[in-house]
Protein backbone atom coordinates (compact mmCIF):
# COMPACT_ATOMS: atom_id res chain seq x y z
CA UNK A 1 0.00 0.00 0.00
CA UNK A 2 1.14 3.34 -0.95
CA UNK A 3 2.13 5.26 2.40
CA UNK A 4 1.93 8.49 0.76
CA UNK A 5 -2.00 8.02 -0.08
CA UNK A 6 -2.42 6.54 3.49
CA UNK A 7 -1.10 9.74 4.70
CA UNK A 8 -2.97 12.25 2.78
CA UNK A 9 -6.17 10.93 3.72
CA UNK A 10 -5.44 10.87 7.47
CA UNK A 11 -4.39 14.56 6.90
CA UNK A 12 -6.89 15.62 5.31
CA UNK A 13 -9.21 13.92 7.42
CA UNK A 14 -7.65 15.45 10.57
CA UNK A 15 -7.71 19.08 9.05
CA UNK A 16 -10.87 18.88 8.41
CA UNK A 17 -12.80 21.18 11.61
CA UNK A 18 -16.34 19.87 11.34
CA UNK A 19 -14.76 16.36 10.90
CA UNK A 20 -12.85 17.05 14.44
CA UNK A 21 -15.82 18.56 16.13
CA UNK A 22 -18.10 15.33 15.36
CA UNK A 23 -15.56 12.75 15.99
CA UNK A 24 -12.88 14.08 18.23
CA UNK A 25 -15.06 16.86 20.69
CA UNK A 26 -18.22 15.78 20.71
CA UNK A 27 -17.92 12.25 22.50
CA UNK A 28 -15.20 13.57 24.84
CA UNK A 29 -17.35 16.34 25.83
CA UNK A 30 -20.45 13.86 26.26
CA UNK A 31 -18.98 11.81 28.12
CA UNK A 32 -17.76 14.31 30.55
CA UNK A 33 -21.15 15.57 31.00
CA UNK A 34 -22.74 11.74 31.64
CA UNK A 35 -20.02 10.90 33.83
CA UNK A 36 -20.56 14.08 35.68
CA UNK A 37 -24.22 13.67 36.26
CA UNK A 38 -24.65 10.16 37.25
CA UNK A 39 -20.99 8.12 37.18
CA UNK A 40 -21.00 7.27 40.73
CA UNK A 41 -24.22 5.13 40.17
CA UNK A 42 -23.59 1.76 39.78
CA UNK A 43 -25.61 -0.11 37.33
CA UNK A 44 -26.46 -3.73 37.36
CA UNK A 45 -23.65 -6.34 37.43
CA UNK A 46 -21.41 -3.46 39.85
CA UNK A 47 -20.23 -1.63 37.21
CA UNK A 48 -19.70 1.73 37.76
CA UNK A 49 -21.56 3.97 35.27
CA UNK A 50 -18.36 5.86 34.39
CA UNK A 51 -16.97 2.82 32.96
CA UNK A 52 -19.76 1.60 31.32
CA UNK A 53 -19.95 5.14 30.02
CA UNK A 54 -16.43 4.87 28.74
CA UNK A 55 -17.64 2.27 26.45
CA UNK A 56 -20.77 4.04 25.36
CA UNK A 57 -19.21 7.10 24.57
CA UNK A 58 -15.85 5.65 23.28
CA UNK A 59 -18.11 3.08 21.00
CA UNK A 60 -20.07 6.21 19.84
CA UNK A 61 -16.74 8.18 18.89
CA UNK A 62 -15.61 5.38 16.94
CA UNK A 63 -18.69 4.82 14.95
CA UNK A 64 -18.50 8.68 13.93
CA UNK A 65 -15.12 8.47 12.88
CA UNK A 66 -15.10 5.38 10.73
CA UNK A 67 -18.38 6.75 9.54
CA UNK A 68 -17.73 10.20 8.93
CA UNK A 69 -14.32 9.53 7.06
CA UNK A 70 -15.51 7.15 4.85
CA UNK A 71 -19.28 8.14 3.16
CA UNK A 72 -19.27 11.90 2.47
CA UNK A 73 -15.72 12.44 1.89
CA UNK A 74 -16.03 9.26 -0.72
CA UNK A 75 -19.18 10.36 -2.33
CA UNK A 76 -17.58 13.59 -2.74
CA UNK A 77 -14.44 12.28 -4.51
CA UNK A 78 -16.62 10.38 -6.96
CA UNK A 79 -18.09 13.01 -7.84
CA UNK A 80 -15.93 15.67 -8.23
CA UNK A 81 -13.40 14.01 -10.32
CA UNK A 82 -10.84 13.20 -7.61
CA UNK A 83 -11.21 9.61 -8.20
CA UNK A 84 -10.79 9.89 -12.05
CA UNK A 85 -7.86 11.88 -11.63
CA UNK A 86 -6.75 8.95 -9.22
CA UNK A 87 -7.44 6.33 -11.65
CA UNK A 88 -5.40 7.52 -14.72
CA UNK A 89 -2.34 7.93 -12.22
CA UNK A 90 -0.50 3.77 -11.87
CA UNK A 91 -2.52 3.47 -8.48
CA UNK A 92 -4.73 0.36 -8.95
CA UNK A 93 -8.21 0.31 -8.30
CA UNK A 94 -8.29 -2.15 -5.44
CA UNK A 95 -5.77 -0.06 -3.37
CA UNK A 96 -7.81 2.91 -3.70
CA UNK A 97 -10.60 1.50 -1.68
CA UNK A 98 -8.22 -0.48 0.66
CA UNK A 99 -6.29 2.48 1.47
CA UNK A 100 -9.71 4.34 2.41
CA UNK A 101 -10.36 0.85 4.56
CA UNK A 102 -7.37 1.64 6.30
CA UNK A 103 -7.31 5.21 7.14
CA UNK A 104 -10.79 5.04 8.17
CA UNK A 105 -9.67 2.47 11.09
CA UNK A 106 -6.67 4.43 11.71
CA UNK A 107 -8.94 7.71 12.83
CA UNK A 108 -10.85 5.57 14.87
CA UNK A 109 -8.06 5.06 17.56
CA UNK A 110 -7.78 8.61 18.38
CA UNK A 111 -11.33 9.20 18.62
CA UNK A 112 -11.41 6.36 20.76
CA UNK A 113 -8.42 6.77 22.55
CA UNK A 114 -9.48 10.07 23.41
CA UNK A 115 -12.96 8.91 25.18
CA UNK A 116 -10.66 6.19 27.28
CA UNK A 117 -8.02 9.16 28.11
CA UNK A 118 -10.64 11.24 29.47
CA UNK A 119 -12.19 9.04 31.47
CA UNK A 120 -8.75 7.95 33.18
CA UNK A 121 -8.04 11.14 33.67
CA UNK A 122 -11.22 13.01 35.18
CA UNK A 123 -12.85 10.06 36.68
CA UNK A 124 -10.34 7.80 37.54
CA UNK A 125 -11.52 4.81 35.39
CA UNK A 126 -8.83 1.65 36.04
CA UNK A 127 -9.30 -1.64 34.52
CA UNK A 128 -6.73 -4.53 34.78
CA UNK A 129 -3.97 -5.00 32.50
CA UNK A 130 -5.99 -7.47 30.86
CA UNK A 131 -8.85 -5.76 30.55
CA UNK A 132 -7.41 -2.74 28.65
CA UNK A 133 -5.73 -5.35 26.05
CA UNK A 134 -8.90 -6.90 25.48
CA UNK A 135 -11.28 -3.79 25.30
CA UNK A 136 -8.72 -1.36 22.48
CA UNK A 137 -8.56 -4.09 19.93
CA UNK A 138 -11.52 -5.17 20.10
CA UNK A 139 -13.71 -1.90 20.04
CA UNK A 140 -10.79 -0.61 17.19
CA UNK A 141 -11.38 -3.76 15.01
CA UNK A 142 -15.56 -3.87 15.73
CA UNK A 143 -15.68 -0.40 13.34
CA UNK A 144 -14.81 -2.28 10.20
CA UNK A 145 -18.59 -2.76 9.73
CA UNK A 146 -19.29 1.16 10.27
CA UNK A 147 -16.50 2.05 7.51
CA UNK A 148 -17.97 -0.86 5.36
CA UNK A 149 -21.17 1.00 5.51
CA UNK A 150 -19.78 4.25 5.04
CA UNK A 151 -17.82 3.34 1.89
CA UNK A 152 -21.18 1.32 0.14
CA UNK A 153 -23.22 4.82 0.88
CA UNK A 154 -20.46 6.73 -0.56
CA UNK A 155 -20.30 4.66 -3.50
CA UNK A 156 -24.21 4.01 -4.09
CA UNK A 157 -25.07 7.70 -3.85
CA UNK A 158 -24.67 10.78 -4.46
CA UNK A 159 -22.96 14.02 -2.08
CA UNK A 160 -26.41 15.50 -1.46
CA UNK A 161 -27.81 12.12 -0.53
CA UNK A 162 -24.82 10.86 0.82
CA UNK A 163 -24.41 13.50 3.65
CA UNK A 164 -28.21 13.03 5.29
CA UNK A 165 -28.07 9.29 4.67
CA UNK A 166 -24.71 8.69 6.90
CA UNK A 167 -26.20 11.17 9.43
CA UNK A 168 -29.21 9.35 10.01
CA UNK A 169 -27.25 6.10 9.78
CA UNK A 170 -24.87 7.29 12.68
CA UNK A 171 -27.59 8.61 14.62
CA UNK A 172 -29.95 5.50 14.17
CA UNK A 173 -26.86 3.19 15.51
CA UNK A 174 -26.11 5.33 18.00
CA UNK A 175 -29.73 5.63 19.45
CA UNK A 176 -30.73 2.06 18.40
CA UNK A 177 -27.56 0.20 19.67
CA UNK A 178 -27.65 1.83 23.28
CA UNK A 179 -24.86 4.11 23.07
CA UNK A 180 -26.42 7.14 24.27
CA UNK A 181 -28.99 5.52 26.38
CA UNK A 182 -28.64 2.46 28.11
CA UNK A 183 -30.16 -0.64 26.49
CA UNK A 184 -31.84 -1.57 29.74
CA UNK A 185 -34.50 1.56 29.38
CA UNK A 186 -35.35 0.80 26.12
CA UNK A 187 -39.09 -0.50 25.30
CA UNK A 188 -39.36 -3.97 24.48
CA UNK A 189 -39.59 -3.06 20.42
CA UNK A 190 -36.45 -0.92 20.18
CA UNK A 191 -34.59 -3.52 21.94
CA UNK A 192 -35.09 -6.16 19.68
CA UNK A 193 -34.05 -3.92 17.28
CA UNK A 194 -30.98 -3.37 19.14
CA UNK A 195 -30.32 -6.96 19.11
CA UNK A 196 -29.97 -7.30 15.55
CA UNK A 197 -27.54 -4.38 14.68
CA UNK A 198 -24.27 -4.05 14.79
CA UNK A 199 -23.63 -1.45 16.87
CA UNK A 200 -25.34 -2.52 19.98
CA UNK A 201 -23.34 -5.94 19.56
CA UNK A 202 -20.40 -3.88 19.23
CA UNK A 203 -20.81 -2.10 22.37
CA UNK A 204 -21.65 -4.88 24.09
CA UNK A 205 -18.90 -6.52 23.70
CA UNK A 206 -17.10 -3.93 25.39
CA UNK A 207 -19.89 -3.46 28.46
CA UNK A 208 -19.16 -7.31 28.65
CA UNK A 209 -14.98 -6.49 28.94
CA UNK A 210 -15.39 -4.10 31.58
CA UNK A 211 -17.67 -5.56 33.78
CA UNK A 212 -15.18 -8.59 33.57
CA UNK A 213 -17.38 -10.97 32.07
CA UNK A 214 -17.21 -13.39 29.34
CA UNK A 215 -18.27 -11.73 25.79
CA UNK A 216 -21.36 -13.56 24.62
CA UNK A 217 -20.44 -15.79 21.59
CA UNK A 218 -23.08 -14.36 19.61
CA UNK A 219 -22.34 -10.63 19.94
CA UNK A 220 -18.76 -11.33 18.20
CA UNK A 221 -20.07 -13.96 15.69
CA UNK A 222 -22.74 -10.62 14.94
CA UNK A 223 -20.41 -7.90 14.37
CA UNK A 224 -18.33 -10.85 12.19
CA UNK A 225 -21.22 -11.44 10.03
CA UNK A 226 -22.41 -7.49 9.57
CA UNK A 227 -18.25 -6.95 8.73
CA UNK A 228 -18.47 -9.64 5.96
CA UNK A 229 -21.97 -8.69 4.39
CA UNK A 230 -21.01 -4.79 4.59
CA UNK A 231 -18.51 -5.46 3.05
CA UNK A 232 -19.15 -6.69 0.12
CA UNK A 233 -21.46 -4.23 -0.40
CA UNK A 234 -18.94 -2.45 -0.28
CA UNK A 235 -16.86 -4.00 -2.85
CA UNK A 236 -20.08 -4.28 -4.91
CA UNK A 237 -20.45 -0.44 -4.83
CA UNK A 238 -17.19 0.51 -5.44
CA UNK A 239 -16.82 -1.63 -8.39
CA UNK A 240 -19.66 -0.13 -9.45
CA UNK A 241 -18.47 3.57 -8.80
CA UNK A 242 -15.65 2.62 -11.34
CA UNK A 243 -17.01 0.68 -14.08
CA UNK A 244 -15.56 1.75 -17.25
CA UNK A 245 -18.33 2.25 -19.78
CA UNK B 1 7.44 4.05 -32.78
CA UNK B 2 3.54 5.20 -32.36
CA UNK B 3 2.48 6.95 -29.27
CA UNK B 4 -1.06 6.66 -30.23
CA UNK B 5 -2.74 4.50 -32.93
CA UNK B 6 -6.84 4.58 -32.95
CA UNK B 7 -7.77 2.15 -35.86
CA UNK B 8 -11.48 1.89 -36.68
CA UNK B 9 -12.89 3.14 -33.31
CA UNK B 10 -16.24 4.21 -32.81
CA UNK B 11 -17.75 4.82 -29.73
CA UNK B 12 -21.91 4.92 -29.00
CA UNK B 13 -23.77 6.18 -25.80
CA UNK B 14 -27.15 4.35 -26.52
CA UNK B 15 -28.20 5.64 -29.45
CA UNK B 16 -25.35 8.49 -30.04
CA UNK B 17 -22.48 7.77 -31.96
CA UNK B 18 -19.95 10.20 -30.13
CA UNK B 19 -17.05 9.03 -32.06
CA UNK B 20 -17.03 7.29 -35.65
CA UNK B 21 -14.89 5.10 -37.46
CA UNK B 22 -12.06 6.88 -35.86
CA UNK B 23 -8.35 6.32 -37.90
CA UNK B 24 -5.78 8.53 -35.94
CA UNK B 25 -1.74 7.68 -35.13
CA UNK B 26 0.72 10.26 -33.67
CA UNK B 27 4.08 9.58 -33.53
CA UNK B 28 6.33 10.04 -30.19
CA UNK B 29 7.53 13.05 -29.61
CA UNK B 30 5.55 15.37 -31.37
CA UNK B 31 2.44 17.90 -30.10
CA UNK B 32 -0.81 17.25 -31.83
CA UNK B 33 -3.72 19.51 -30.97
CA UNK B 34 -7.26 17.59 -31.26
CA UNK B 35 -9.59 20.36 -32.68
CA UNK B 36 -13.22 20.55 -33.14
CA UNK B 37 -16.36 22.19 -31.55
CA UNK B 38 -18.36 20.66 -28.49
CA UNK B 39 -19.84 17.48 -28.92
CA UNK B 40 -17.20 16.82 -31.29
CA UNK B 41 -15.63 13.30 -29.63
CA UNK B 42 -12.84 15.33 -28.26
CA UNK B 43 -13.22 13.97 -24.42
CA UNK B 44 -14.15 10.68 -25.68
CA UNK B 45 -10.91 10.01 -27.47
CA UNK B 46 -9.01 11.25 -24.56
CA UNK B 47 -10.80 9.26 -22.41
CA UNK B 48 -10.23 6.08 -24.33
CA UNK B 49 -6.64 6.53 -24.53
CA UNK B 50 -6.82 6.30 -20.69
CA UNK B 51 -8.47 3.35 -20.37
CA UNK B 52 -11.43 5.28 -18.91
CA UNK B 53 -13.90 4.12 -21.87
CA UNK B 54 -13.78 1.59 -23.54
CA UNK B 55 -14.52 1.63 -27.65
CA UNK B 56 -17.61 0.27 -28.82
CA UNK B 57 -15.51 -1.07 -31.88
CA UNK B 58 -11.98 -0.56 -33.38
CA UNK B 59 -8.31 -0.80 -30.93
CA UNK B 60 -6.98 1.72 -29.35
CA UNK B 61 -3.20 1.81 -28.29
CA UNK B 62 -0.78 3.71 -26.57
CA UNK B 63 2.79 3.38 -26.54
CA UNK B 64 2.20 0.12 -28.15
CA UNK B 65 -0.27 -1.21 -25.02
CA UNK B 66 -3.54 -1.19 -24.45
CA UNK B 67 -4.50 1.99 -22.47
CA UNK B 68 -4.99 0.17 -19.33
CA UNK B 69 -1.71 -1.02 -19.28
CA UNK B 70 0.10 2.42 -20.29
CA UNK B 71 -1.65 3.56 -17.36
CA UNK B 72 -0.71 1.43 -14.60
CA UNK B 73 2.75 1.37 -16.28
CA UNK B 74 3.12 5.02 -15.72
CA UNK B 75 3.43 5.96 -19.10
CA UNK B 76 0.77 8.36 -19.25
CA UNK B 77 -0.10 11.46 -17.77
CA UNK B 78 -3.65 13.40 -18.00
CA UNK B 79 -5.55 16.58 -17.13
CA UNK B 80 -8.64 15.72 -17.16
CA UNK B 81 -12.04 18.21 -18.14
CA UNK B 82 -13.16 18.36 -14.38
CA UNK B 83 -11.44 17.37 -11.11
CA UNK B 84 -11.43 19.03 -8.08
CA UNK B 85 -8.82 18.66 -5.73
CA UNK B 86 -8.74 17.66 -1.57
CA UNK B 87 -9.85 21.18 -0.25
CA UNK B 88 -7.44 20.48 3.01
CA UNK B 89 -3.91 19.38 1.15
CA UNK B 90 -1.76 22.21 0.48
CA UNK B 91 -0.69 22.29 -3.73
CA UNK B 92 2.99 20.84 -2.77
CA UNK B 93 1.10 17.88 -0.63
CA UNK B 94 -1.15 17.36 -3.44
CA UNK B 95 1.62 17.39 -6.44
CA UNK B 96 4.24 15.22 -4.33
CA UNK B 97 1.45 12.96 -3.54
CA UNK B 98 0.57 12.14 -7.02
CA UNK B 99 4.71 12.24 -8.10
CA UNK B 100 5.52 9.52 -5.75
CA UNK B 101 2.56 7.10 -7.47
CA UNK B 102 5.56 6.75 -10.58
CA UNK B 103 8.14 4.88 -10.90
CA UNK B 104 10.54 7.93 -12.30
CA UNK B 105 8.93 11.13 -11.59
CA UNK B 106 10.50 14.24 -12.02
CA UNK B 107 11.74 16.46 -9.55
CA UNK B 108 9.25 18.37 -7.29
CA UNK B 109 10.74 22.00 -7.28
CA UNK B 110 11.01 21.31 -11.37
CA UNK B 111 7.10 20.23 -11.52
CA UNK B 112 6.11 23.50 -9.62
CA UNK B 113 8.18 25.72 -11.71
CA UNK B 114 6.74 24.29 -14.74
CA UNK B 115 3.44 25.12 -13.77
CA UNK B 116 3.88 28.27 -12.19
CA UNK B 117 3.12 27.13 -8.81
CA UNK B 118 6.61 27.50 -6.96
CA UNK B 119 4.44 30.80 -5.32
CA UNK B 120 1.50 28.89 -4.35
CA UNK B 121 3.27 25.40 -2.87
CA UNK B 122 2.04 25.75 0.91
CA UNK B 123 -1.24 27.16 -0.20
CA UNK B 124 -4.21 24.88 0.68
CA UNK B 125 -6.25 23.59 -2.40
CA UNK B 126 -9.54 25.03 -1.15
CA UNK B 127 -8.14 28.63 -0.67
CA UNK B 128 -6.93 28.64 -5.13
CA UNK B 129 -8.74 30.58 -7.58
CA UNK B 130 -10.63 28.08 -10.28
CA UNK B 131 -7.51 28.94 -12.99
CA UNK B 132 -4.96 28.09 -10.08
CA UNK B 133 -6.61 24.75 -9.41
CA UNK B 134 -5.90 24.06 -12.90
CA UNK B 135 -2.36 24.59 -13.13
CA UNK B 136 -2.28 22.87 -10.03
CA UNK B 137 -4.15 19.71 -12.11
CA UNK B 138 -1.55 20.40 -15.19
CA UNK B 139 1.94 19.42 -12.50
CA UNK B 140 -0.21 16.50 -11.54
CA UNK B 141 -0.07 15.39 -15.27
CA UNK B 142 3.79 16.33 -15.87
CA UNK B 143 4.29 14.93 -12.07
CA UNK B 144 5.36 11.14 -13.44
CA UNK B 145 7.48 12.17 -16.41
CA UNK B 146 4.85 10.58 -18.73
CA UNK B 147 6.11 9.65 -22.40
CA UNK B 148 2.61 10.36 -23.45
CA UNK B 149 0.63 13.54 -21.83
CA UNK B 150 -2.95 14.54 -22.79
CA UNK B 151 -4.71 17.69 -21.74
CA UNK B 152 -8.41 17.86 -21.99
CA UNK B 153 -9.57 21.39 -22.68
CA UNK B 154 -6.76 22.45 -20.31
CA UNK B 155 -7.03 26.19 -20.07
CA UNK B 156 -11.08 26.51 -20.08
CA UNK B 157 -11.15 28.42 -17.10
CA UNK B 158 -8.06 30.69 -16.99
CA UNK B 159 -7.35 33.92 -17.59
CA UNK B 160 -5.34 35.38 -20.92
CA UNK B 161 -2.32 35.89 -18.64
CA UNK B 162 -2.53 32.58 -17.26
CA UNK B 163 -2.80 31.26 -20.70
CA UNK B 164 0.23 32.16 -21.99
CA UNK B 165 2.36 30.67 -18.88
CA UNK B 166 0.68 27.49 -19.10
CA UNK B 167 1.22 27.01 -22.68
CA UNK B 168 4.91 28.10 -22.02
CA UNK B 169 4.89 24.95 -19.26
CA UNK B 170 3.29 22.44 -22.14
CA UNK B 171 6.30 23.51 -24.49
CA UNK B 172 9.09 23.33 -21.71
CA UNK B 173 7.52 19.35 -21.44
CA UNK B 174 6.80 18.60 -25.00
CA UNK B 175 10.77 20.12 -25.43
CA UNK B 176 12.02 17.02 -23.72
CA UNK B 177 10.77 14.65 -26.39
CA UNK B 178 7.62 13.68 -24.97
CA UNK B 179 4.48 13.25 -26.76
CA UNK B 180 1.41 15.66 -25.90
CA UNK B 181 -1.97 15.44 -27.24
CA UNK B 182 -4.52 18.49 -26.46
CA UNK B 183 -8.41 18.69 -27.09
CA UNK B 184 -9.54 22.58 -27.69
CA UNK B 185 -11.98 24.38 -29.00
CA UNK B 186 -9.49 27.53 -29.10
CA UNK B 187 -8.48 27.60 -32.75
CA UNK B 188 -5.29 30.09 -31.90
CA UNK B 189 -4.43 27.39 -29.50
CA UNK B 190 -4.12 24.87 -31.54
CA UNK B 191 -2.57 26.88 -34.03
CA UNK B 192 0.45 28.37 -31.42
CA UNK B 193 1.21 25.44 -29.70
CA UNK B 194 1.23 22.02 -31.69
CA UNK B 195 2.87 20.36 -34.71
CA UNK B 196 -0.18 19.32 -36.05
CA UNK B 197 -3.61 20.08 -35.90
CA UNK B 198 -6.15 17.44 -36.06
CA UNK B 199 -9.48 18.77 -36.67
CA UNK B 200 -12.46 16.64 -35.30
CA UNK B 201 -16.12 16.67 -36.30
CA UNK B 202 -19.20 14.52 -35.63
CA UNK B 203 -16.89 11.92 -34.32
CA UNK B 204 -14.35 11.71 -37.53
CA UNK B 205 -11.12 13.53 -38.44
CA UNK B 206 -12.29 15.75 -41.32
CA UNK B 207 -8.67 18.13 -41.34
CA UNK B 208 -5.10 16.82 -40.17
CA UNK B 209 -1.70 18.69 -40.93
CA UNK B 210 0.16 21.78 -39.83
CA UNK B 211 -2.50 24.91 -39.35
CA UNK B 212 -1.08 26.36 -42.15
CA UNK B 213 -1.93 23.22 -44.44
CA UNK B 214 -5.25 23.31 -43.28
CA UNK B 215 -6.26 27.14 -43.80
CA UNK B 216 -4.44 26.40 -47.42
CA UNK B 217 -7.10 23.47 -47.96
CA UNK B 218 -10.12 25.89 -47.72
CA UNK B 219 -10.73 28.16 -49.58
CA UNK B 220 -13.61 30.92 -49.99
CA UNK B 221 -14.14 34.62 -48.00
CA UNK B 222 -16.06 35.20 -45.09
CA UNK B 223 -18.40 38.14 -44.66
CA UNK B 224 -18.78 39.31 -41.26
CA UNK B 225 -21.34 41.85 -39.72
CA UNK B 226 -22.99 42.52 -36.43
CA UNK B 227 -26.47 40.32 -36.33
CA UNK B 228 -27.31 42.25 -32.98
CA UNK B 229 -30.22 40.23 -31.51
CA UNK B 230 -31.96 39.58 -34.90
CA UNK B 231 -32.94 36.18 -35.98
CA UNK B 232 -30.40 34.21 -37.40
CA UNK B 233 -32.76 31.88 -39.64
CA UNK B 234 -32.22 31.47 -43.38
CA UNK B 235 -29.00 32.62 -42.97
CA UNK B 236 -28.00 29.48 -44.02
CA UNK B 237 -30.14 29.74 -47.42
CA UNK B 238 -28.61 32.75 -48.92
CA UNK B 239 -26.50 32.05 -52.27
CA UNK B 240 -23.10 31.26 -52.00
CA UNK B 241 -22.77 30.31 -48.26
CA UNK B 242 -21.25 27.06 -46.44
CA UNK B 243 -21.40 27.87 -42.71
CA UNK B 244 -22.66 29.71 -40.35
CA UNK B 245 -21.08 30.95 -37.01
CA UNK B 246 -23.09 33.73 -34.66
CA UNK B 247 -21.29 34.46 -31.79
CA UNK B 248 -22.01 37.15 -28.62
CA UNK B 249 -24.43 38.92 -32.14
CA UNK B 250 -21.54 38.99 -34.49
CA UNK B 251 -22.66 36.38 -37.35
CA UNK B 252 -19.55 34.93 -39.76
CA UNK B 253 -20.63 33.34 -43.27
CA UNK B 254 -18.54 31.70 -44.91
CA UNK B 255 -18.81 32.00 -48.82
CA UNK B 256 -17.76 30.47 -52.32
CA UNK B 257 -19.23 33.71 -53.79
CA UNK B 258 -19.13 37.08 -51.92
CA UNK B 259 -20.55 39.41 -53.93
CA UNK B 260 -23.88 36.93 -54.23
CA UNK B 261 -23.91 36.70 -50.57
CA UNK B 262 -23.78 40.41 -49.44
CA UNK B 263 -26.25 41.26 -52.40
CA UNK B 264 -28.67 38.51 -50.97
CA UNK B 265 -28.32 39.95 -47.65
CA UNK B 266 -29.45 43.47 -48.45
CA UNK B 267 -32.00 42.60 -50.98
CA UNK B 268 -33.38 39.28 -50.21
CA UNK B 269 -33.55 39.91 -46.29
CA UNK B 270 -35.17 42.16 -43.92
CA UNK B 271 -32.23 42.23 -41.80
CA UNK B 272 -30.46 45.59 -40.64
CA UNK B 273 -26.74 44.77 -41.85
CA UNK B 274 -24.38 46.69 -39.66
CA UNK B 275 -20.07 46.41 -39.78
CA UNK B 276 -20.28 44.85 -42.81
CA UNK B 277 -16.93 43.09 -43.51
CA UNK B 278 -15.37 40.92 -46.11
CA UNK B 279 -12.36 38.56 -45.24
CA UNK B 280 -10.41 35.57 -46.86
CA UNK B 281 -10.28 32.87 -44.78
CA UNK B 282 -7.91 32.39 -41.55
CA UNK B 283 -8.15 29.69 -39.50
CA UNK B 284 -10.98 30.05 -37.63
CA UNK B 285 -12.79 29.89 -40.61
CA UNK B 286 -11.39 27.16 -41.96
CA UNK B 287 -12.45 25.80 -38.98
CA UNK B 288 -16.06 26.65 -39.40
CA UNK B 289 -16.06 25.25 -42.87
CA UNK B 290 -14.59 21.89 -42.06
CA UNK B 291 -16.48 21.70 -38.85
CA UNK B 292 -20.64 23.25 -39.88
CA UNK B 293 -23.20 20.59 -39.75
CA UNK B 294 -23.32 18.63 -42.97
Amino acid sequence: MPFGYLRIELLRMLRNKRYIIFVGAFPVIFYMINANLWGTQTIEGGVKADVFLMVSMGAYGALAASMMSTAVPWAQERQSGWLRQLQVTPLPNATIILTKLVSALMLVLPALLLVILAAVLTQGVSLTAGQWAALIPAMWLGTIPFAALGLVIGSLLPVDTAQPVAMLSMFALALLGGLWFPPEVMPATMKEIADVLPSFSYADIGWHLVSGEAVPPSDAVKVVIWAVVLGALAVFGYRRAVTRA
Amino acid sequence: MEAIAFTDVSKSYGDVLAVDGLDLSVRAGTTVALLGPNGAGKSTSVNMLLGLLRPTRGRVEVLGRSPDEAVARGEVGAMLQSGELIPELTVRETVDFVRRLYPDPLDLDEILAMADLAGLAKRRAGKLSEGQAQRVRFAMAVAGAPELLLLDEPTAAMDVESRLRFWAGMRDYAARGRTVLFATHYLQEADENSDRVVVIARGGVVADGTAAEIKAGVGGQAVHFTLGRQPAAGLDALPGVTAVGIQAGAATLQTTDADATVAALYRGTSLEVRDLRIAGADLEEAFLTLTRES
